[in-house]
């Protein structure tokens, strides 16, 4: 069972060992409106508070954008939002390897195609893009490279940090869902399939009680483009599923990073996230 | 070989690789050029001694006056040649109208590129040429400039080849610098060689900061009536900061660094001792890259955060503005005559020189195959750094670039060599033909493109050499656009000027006030970097602005 409409309360909270003077932040939580899913109401609230100022950056995502100029030390970012959800029928797009080296592929989806500092181009990689290409069409070598992941990492957290690369993540053998994501973007990209990084959240449970809050985290994965867009979820080994949640997209995680910032003062020495999802029906 | 008086004696035609490059003041058979006698005369009228003297008191007045630039250490006066560059009217009429007509084009490309992106679905250029380009700031995406202006100001490099025909090299539309040293050189020649301007109607070129000024005041936010202007500068270790405070002082307005400035709830203020005063436009002539450390380099100590997202919100304008550089990058340039017909239907009044798109099979072939007669340049690359000139290049130099161009031919464009144009240039006690080039400035403010008359010609001093780079031994020249008949002088600045000067001039006995340091951390989860380190803040105002004078672009 799956909720149809979903409450998600994410809320950041950074603590500073000194007094911080003043402060330049973007936060990037709001669920997007898509096929899939409707945003039906969004709340965003920053302690202390200031004015927020939103825009809908290159990638299509809402960012909130805020400054502090008075001293303090703790920052709160909470974000509320209601999202309906509904299920698309999946198709299952393919195409011919010829076909993806095709200028008009390279026009429309390049940035999905050139390797970043989270996305790193890898000779190891290549030589496995390499023999999965050979398996058969596009499609069923994506779906082979990420089974692929799923065998060469382990869930773990802690192993790896935020600025930790795909390839960083594979050599260690464990990583989180960022990883996942990004290791499955190093090889869809080395076999030239057009792959973005997906952020958001997922609802963790089959049980469904309307009204009754369920802790969760903040999730990411990836989508391929192979004649029309496919998401998959590597960290779950599974399609993604109308219990995702989607917030940004990007060529890797710094594009969708949930929040960003630069502060005068500090250091940062705390960072609690808290991600609630409540059914609402 | 040609017999004159003295000083022109054995003046003879130079033939680079076996080229006859044009001579701005002679023709082939040693007659002057239509427009140049009245020079000659006067060049033919004066001995060695007297030209040297002027040379020591050109030299000791720069030095008085701290025009200097750094070779190998050590500082040196401005090389500004004591002999003029001349360029009658109707060439400039021409230059300067496919100037304007490439200033246009430029703009159009912009607004397109950071907006509906009609070129591309259109397929004139294809959308990966801007998507892979480092220049390419996403952040920038969205940002509206308030009169529709991104480019206020562009340095457009031409030279002249063999054909007597100027060809573009280069677009500058990021930071583009020199324009500095066209006033001073001006204000130099006029003190050394009075009698030169008695005999030629010599276009003014003293507007300029005048015409800037005016561009930036009407680039300011829709309902400002008296928009507050600033320069922002790297700060004073930047091989610019003579132009920047050069250019604020002669418009009259604050030189800012970034500390000087914060952003506050959408809004850009200075730092006065008389407390905080909101600025609308900001002459910004600190890289992208360095400019807001909340979306660009997050180390950037020159920059100040919250820029973008207030000039996004419409409160502040940034000129140039951001991102400009997707549309001078040296791939993007060999498409430029095609957005000149797509935008303005029109055919390119200046032509390209031939350029090789290597990411093209046949012409990598073609290109790898004549190697030792092309000119190679890195496509991101400015200030001439890493570009290859295949008829001086060794062998070895020649195979890794080959090894290059094949894993990264996206990275390179190839280049027919231009035999540079040349024109007597006082070296060594004579006066010999030098190779030179030309970096004229155009100002957008809205309603018009005006390009200044003349431009920056730099000079390449060495014998025979094409490199005219300031910092590779160049020099300058002043270069004088020659008034017809038909044609009035150049516009004074109008008195008017001077009160809107007045009213943009911080309130008497204010003046920028600095915060105190304090560390600076970023989230997620680096230790921060620090405002406290000296030597970095100096070497990122260095860093700035590589297409400088300083650092030109290597013209072959």
């Amino acid at each position: 069972m799956t909720p149809r409409r979903l409450k998600i309360d994410h809320t950041s909270r950074y603590s500073y060992s000194g007094v911080v003077q003043s402060s330049y932040n973007e936060v990037r939580l709001t669920p997007l409106s898509t096929p899939c899913q409707q945003l039906l109401d969004l709340r965003v609230r920053v302690t202390p508070q200031v004015p927020l100022y939103t825009y809908i950056d290159y990638w299509g995502t809402q960012v909130h954008a805020f400054d502090i100029h008075s001293p303090h030390d703790t920052l709160t970012v909470a974000s509320s939002s209601v999202v309906e959800m509904s299920t698309v029928d999946a198709s299952e797009p393919d195409v011919t390897w010829a076909s993806l080296e095709t200028d008009a592929v390279s026009d429309d989806f390049g940035e999905f195609l050139d390797y970043t500092s989270y996305v790193p181009s890898d000779g190891r990689i290549a030589g496995v893009a390499g023999s999965l290409s050979h398996t058969g069409s596009p499609g069923e070598a994506a779906i082979a490279a990420l089974s692929w992941v799923g065998a060469e990492l382990t869930y773990k957290t802690g192993a790896t940090g935020v600025h930790t690369s795909g390839i960083q993540a594979w050599e260690g053998g464990e990583g989180v869902c960022q990883d996942f994501a990004h290791l499955s973007l190093c090889l869809l990209r080395a076999m030239k399939i057009p792959a973005r990084y997906c952020s958001g959240y997922v609802y963790p449970s089959e049980d469904v009680t309307v009204g009754a809050a369920i802790p969760a985290e903040s999730h990411a994965w990836v989508e391929y483009w192979v004649g029309d867009w496919v998401a998959v979820d590597p960290t779950a080994g599974a399609p993604v599923s109308d219990r995702h949640v989607l917030v940004a997209r990007g060529r890797d995680y710094s594009d969708v990073a949930p929040v960003k910032g630069i502060f005068n003062g500090g250091p940062t020495s705390g960072m609690q996230v808290d991600v609630r999802l409540t059914p609402l029906a | 070989m040609r017999r004159m008086g003295d000083l022109l004696d054995g003046y003879s035609l130079a033939h680079p690789y076996g080229r006859n490059a044009w001579d701005e003041m002679f023709e082939d058979r040693g007659s002057p050029r239509p427009g140049t006698k009245a020079l000659c005369d006067i060049l033919q009228s004066l001995s060695g001694a007297e030209l040297e003297s002027r040379a020591s008191a050109r030299d000791r007045m720069f030095r008085d006056r701290g025009i200097t630039f750094q070779l190998s250490g050590e500082e040196r006066p401005f090389p500004l040649d004591l002999i003029p560059r001349l360029i009658v009217d109707e060439e400039w009429q021409e230059l300067e109208r496919g100037i304007v007509q490439r200033v246009k084009a430029l703009e159009a490309l912009l607004a397109d590129v950071y907006g509906a992106g009609r070129i591309f679905s259109d397929g004139v250029i294809p959308r990966r040429l801007v998507t892979s380009s480092e220049h390419f700031h996403r952040a920038a995406w969205g940002i509206e400039p308030p009169n529709g202006v991104r480019v206020h100001v562009a340095g457009i490099d031409v030279v002249r080849g063999e054909d007597g025909h100027f060809y573009v090299l280069e677009d500058n539309l990021r930071c583009p610098s020199g324009v500095s040293y066209v006033i001073e050189n001006r204000r130099m020649m006029a003190r050394i060689f009075p009698e030169l301007f008695a005999s030629h109607r010599v276009t003014a070129v003293d507007g300029y900061p005048a015409k800037l000024l005016e561009a930036l005041r009407a680039a300011a936010p829709p309902g400002v009536a008296d928009p507050t202007v600033v320069v922002m500068t790297p700060g004073v270790y930047n091989s610019a900061f003579f132009e920047h405070s050069f250019l604020a002082r002669q418009m009259g307005v604050e030189l800012v660094e970034g500390r000087d400035l914060l952003c506050h709830s959408g809004r850009v203020y200075m730092r006065t001792s008389d407390g905080e005063r909101e600025v609308h436009v900001i002459y910004r002539r600190v890289d992208d890259e360095f400019l807001d450390p909340l979306h660009f380099r997050s180390d950037s100590l020159v920059g100040c955060p919250g820029l973008i997202n207030v000039a996004r919100s419409g409160n502040v304008t940034l000129a140039n503005a951001v991102g400009n550089g997707v549309a001078d990058d040296k791939l993007t340039y060999t498409y430029v005559p095609e957005a000149i017909r797509y935008y303005l239907g029109e055919e390119p009044i200046l032509r390209n020189v031939a350029t090789y798109r290597l990411e093209d099979p046949e012409q990598l072939a073609y290109t790898l195959a004549r190697m030792d007669e092309l000119v190679f340049k890195p496509v991101s690359g400015s200030g001439g750094y890493g570009i290859v000139i295949g008829p001086e290049a060794t062998d070895e130099q020649l195979a890794s670039l080959r090894q290059n161009l094949t894993v990264n031919p996206r990275g390179w464009i190839a280049q027919e060599l231009v035999a540079l144009s040349t024109a007597p240039t006082w070296v060594d006690n004579r006066i010999a033909p030098r190779h030179l080039d030309l970096r004229p400035f155009a100002i957008n403010d809205g309603n018009g493109i005006w390009v200044l008359p003349g431009g920056l010609t730099r000079v390449a001093l060495p014998e025979g050499g094409l490199v005219v780079n300031s910092s590779q031994g160049g020099g300058s020249k002043d270069t004088w656009v020659i008034a017809g008949s038909s044609r009035r002088k150049a516009k004074a600045p109008t008195g008017g000027h001077g009160r809107e000067v007045a009213s943009n001039a911080p309130a008497p006995g204010s003046s920028l006030r600095r915060p105190s340091g304090l560390p600076v951390g970023v989230f997620d989860p680096e230790p921060g970097p620090s405002w406290e380190d000296p030597d970095r803040l100096h070497q990122q105002e260095r860093q700035q602005q590589q297409a400088g004078h300083g650092q030109g672009p290597l013209s072959c």
